[in-house]
């Protein structure tokens, strides 16, 4: 019953705007009924846009590989083994930073509240846990948001721009973005003029980050011995200093460690701080 | 009551003009802080979904944090390096590190959604998040700080013994502070590495986690200079003119190393172009880049620069700034365009960030006066007014002018134009819908509905679904969305439901005109029930 990696196919061609997915969200995750929504926020987790005249469904793209997991300092948002990308509110501290990396922007905040949480679309873990469908998918009349098996709604969606191709738009959006998204958008127009960011990159926006954070161990590695190294140069070169000059004979200094801090009054109380 | 009166009138005139301005900050602070935390980032912020990052990320924590780097550099070069002749640096730099450091906490306070949680990292792991990094470096160079601080209590209050301690493991306590300082201060940069489409094309680069680093040393390193005027100007405690000039020449090359890595970087990303076009973000990144960059790594190339007073403290001056208005491109110019919407700090934004500038002040001037931060020989002779700075030439003053009008038109200029990459092009006609042929099996059609019967009419209407999707090939479109509108069930239509909107205008009647469907007058009983 339940898809090995579960997805949605919103083919914008069979969308009547019905709104009926933005009400059984809001049913489903007893959030507020609010009238005129066109867009994502704290209590619409899933809405419908309207571009020249074309409804579009919103919601979060549950990418395979979320910016806003990698990002999260607590691991408050992630990618259950599931599919859902899931927020746990009582790990979160507030930084925004998931507002900040989704390159969808999807995650939104309850800025009026003292104690705000973030909000988005979890794909119905719990109804998936059931093993039913998400309550947008069950909810739409026409079929234009479909639930299944990402690779299977992948062949879907490929049958369908073969059978009709003078219907569709070549191109299935969140195939590929940001690293491929569990949602698959169809359209009968360009993407572009429906408000999608068409230019994300094709790569795990996470990678980007990691290939810095990785690094660290080195540098921190690397940086340790060197400025360890660099210090006990610069020692050994005062001591030797000080037998040239003959303060010190040179059997002393080819004993001696270096000194362990160049300064002496920063470190112990002196004539200076005697004074005060 | 007269007395009290009279008191009052006493304790006002003796304010000077800056300690007026101080209380007056710190009062609308307080303000913006109570209203912060009662009600929440919305009631006292222009924070919003479009933009979840402004001010107090952009100054109270990057600036704050860079501002900072003074202490790991001055601290390295002293104690790693054994140039002996930094150490009276050392003091007002590790000063200068530990209380912004304390201040970037406060201010991130202020910004988390729930600052009472600002320990969850430290138990709560995501060792792929930066910001998890940051939070850890920042924890632990803090501690580094206050232990590298403490000598300085311990020395005031003259106990020997944990100095002892504290002497012992002095080395290897700079080597972790600079080592933890060089991960968090570029790591700051590397936060926005994970946004290449939403940072402007001008500071977007991999390469951010070495700007960050490289910056904050120049940034720190000045702060150390124009620190040292000012609490020459403040208490007569300063440093000594050979050093500063020494942290001039230093300020050359890292200036002239970050201008070089910065212009190869956009040439080759392909972004130069970005540099030479009008736009608001390259009249900041010209204000970021030619003020703030080139004219202090000139300024500070020559000697006799070098050797004035005037001179310094003005290079000094215009790395900070620099500094400050690079930080804030990131954070919030590099990010206007992309968000879609205009944000201006809140007036309480800027009352709590310049409350904790104030608060730093305060802070510093405290520690000046009862510890021994500045080397008792700079004192002046008791009587000697320190006149240096009282009056500022017309030069500096024409500088300072020219950076400040720059730096406004910059900010206007984006907050006129700042939606204009999303601005969506005058609607058309627009683009002409496919109409979706669905297979029967998959619509779910809504059961009949009735229309109850209003007073005059023969009888109520039961609208039957199925009969209409066969006749219109279950093309849902045909009538969804633009005759009925489905936003809520068993309304279909925004408006009112009369007598003539169904037969006459444009709902039944635009079919049931007896050409594409029966005439809507043919006979009653075709739809009412009787």
């Amino acid at each position: 019953m339940r898809p090995a990696k579960p997805a949605m196919l919103i083919d914008l061609t069979r969308c009547i705007g019905c709104e009926a997915c933005v009400w059984a969200c809001k049913e489903s995750n007893g959030l507020p009924r609010e009238t005129g929504v066109t867009k994502l926020s704290a209590t619409t987790w899933s809405a419908l846009e309207r571009h020249e005249g074309i409804p579009v469904r919103r919601q979060c793209m549950h990418c395979l590989e979320p910016a806003c997991a990698s990002v999260c300092p607590v691991g408050a948002l992630a990618k259950s083994p599931e599919g859902p990308v899931t927020y746990d509110a009582d790990r979160c501290i507030g930084c925004r930073y998931c507002m900040v990396g989704c390159p969808f922007g999807v995650p939104k905040y309850e800025w009026e509240s003292a104690l705000p949480r973030v909000k988005k679309c979890l794909f119905c873990y719990q109804r998936q846990a059931e093993g039913r469908q998400p309550a947008c998918a069950e909810a739409c009349p026409t079929g234009a948001t479909l639930f299944g098996d990402r690779d299977e709604l992948l062949k879907e969606a490929e049958r369908r721009m073969a059978a009709e191709p003078g219907r569709y738009v070549p191109r299935v959006y969140g195939q590929h973005e940001a690293g491929g998204t569990s949602m698959l958008y169809l359209s009968g127009v360009p993407f572009e003029k429906l408000g999608f960011k068409t230019e994300l990159a094709n790569e795990s926006y996470p990678g980007m980050s990691w290939q810095i954070l990785e690094k660290l161990p080195n540098v921190v590695s690397v940086g340790g011995v060197l400025l360890a190294g660099i210090w006990w140069i610069t020692g050994r070169r005062d001591t030797l200093e000080q037998a040239r000059r003959g303060e010190i004979s040179l059997a002393e200094a080819m004993e001696r460690k270096p000194p362990l801090v160049a300064l002496k009054s920063n470190l112990k109380p002196d004539d200076r701080s005697q004074e005060l | 009551m007269n007395a009290n009166l009279a008191n009052l009138k006493k304790t006002i005139g003796r304010l000077t003009l800056w300690q007026g301005v101080l209380l007056a900050v710190l009062a609308a602070g307080l303000y913006a802080t109570v209203l912060r935390f009662a009600q929440g980032l919305g009631a006292a912020t222009n924070l919003s979904d479009e933009f979840p990052w402004g001010l107090w990320i952009g100054f109270d924590v990057l600036v704050g944090v860079g501002l900072a780097a003074g202490g790991f550099v001055v601290a390295a070069t002293v104690h790693v390096f054994r140039i002996e002749r930094y150490e009276s640096i050392a003091r007002p730099a590790v000063l200068t590190a530990f209380l912004g450091y304390i201040l970037v906490i406060v201010g991130l306070l202020f910004d988390l959604g729930l600052p009472y949680r600002i320990w969850h990292p430290l138990v709560m792991w995501n060792p792929h998040s930066v910001m998890f990094e940051v939070a850890w470096c920042v924890t632990l160079y803090t501690t580094v700080l206050a232990l590298e601080f403490l000598p300085l209590v311990l020395e005031r209050f003259r106990l020997a013994k944990p100095l002892k301690v504290l002497r012992a493991i002095y080395v290897p306590l700079v080597i972790v502070g600079v080592l933890l300082s060089t991960l968090h201060q570029s790591s700051l940069g590397s936060l926005y590495v994970i946004v290449p489409d939403k940072l402007y094309g001008l500071w977007y680069t991999p390469l951010l986690p070495v700007f960050f680093f490289l910056s904050a040393v120049a940034g720190g390193l000045a702060m150390t200079i124009f620190e040292s005027f000012m609490s020459y100007r403040a208490f007569g405690k300063r440093l000594e003119h050979h050093l500063l000039a020494g942290i001039a020449r230093v300020l050359v090359v890292v200036l002239a190393v970050y201008a070089l890595i910065k212009f190869q970087d956009l040439a080759g990303r392909g972004s130069l172009h970005l540099v030479w076009t009008l736009t608001p973000e390259s009249v900041l990144f010209w204000g970021e880049i030619g003020l703030g960059v080139l004219l202090p790594m000139v300024l500070f190339a020559l000697p006799q620069v070098r050797a004035s007073e005037r001179g310094l403290f003005f290079g000094a001056l215009l790395t900070v700034m620099g500094f400050i208005v690079n930080r804030l491109n990131v954070a919030v110019t590099g990010m206007t365009a992309s968000s879609g919407v205009t944000y201006i700090p809140s007036w309480m934004e800027f009352a709590v960030t310049a409350s904790i500038v104030g608060a730093g002040l305060l802070l510093f001037a405290l520690a000046v006066k009862y510890l021994p931060i500045f080397p008792k020989e700079e004192m002046p002779p008791a009587g000697v007014d320190p006149v240096l700075l009282r009056r500022r030439p017309a030069l500096s003053r024409g500088v300072l002018a020219a950076l400040w009008v720059l730096m406004i038109i910059g900010i206007v200029g984006v907050a006129v134009s700042s939606p204009r990459h999303s601005e969506a092009p005058p609607a058309k006609a627009a683009v002409e819908p496919v109409a979706p042929a669905v297979e029967p099996s998959e619509l779910r059609l809504p059961h009949p509905y009735t229309f109850p019967a209003s007073g005059d009419s023969p009888g109520p209407v039961v609208f039957d679904h199925e009969v209409h999707a066969m006749a219109v090939d279950n093309q849902c479109r045909t009538c969804h969305a633009s005759l009925f509108r489905l936003t809520e069930p068993g309304k279909p239509v925004s408006g009112k439901l009369t007598y003539e909107a169904i037969h006459e205008g444009p709902l039944c009647a635009s079919c049931h005109n007896g050409q594409k469907a029966f005439a809507i007058d043919e006979d009653c009983a075709n739809c009412h029930q009787q």
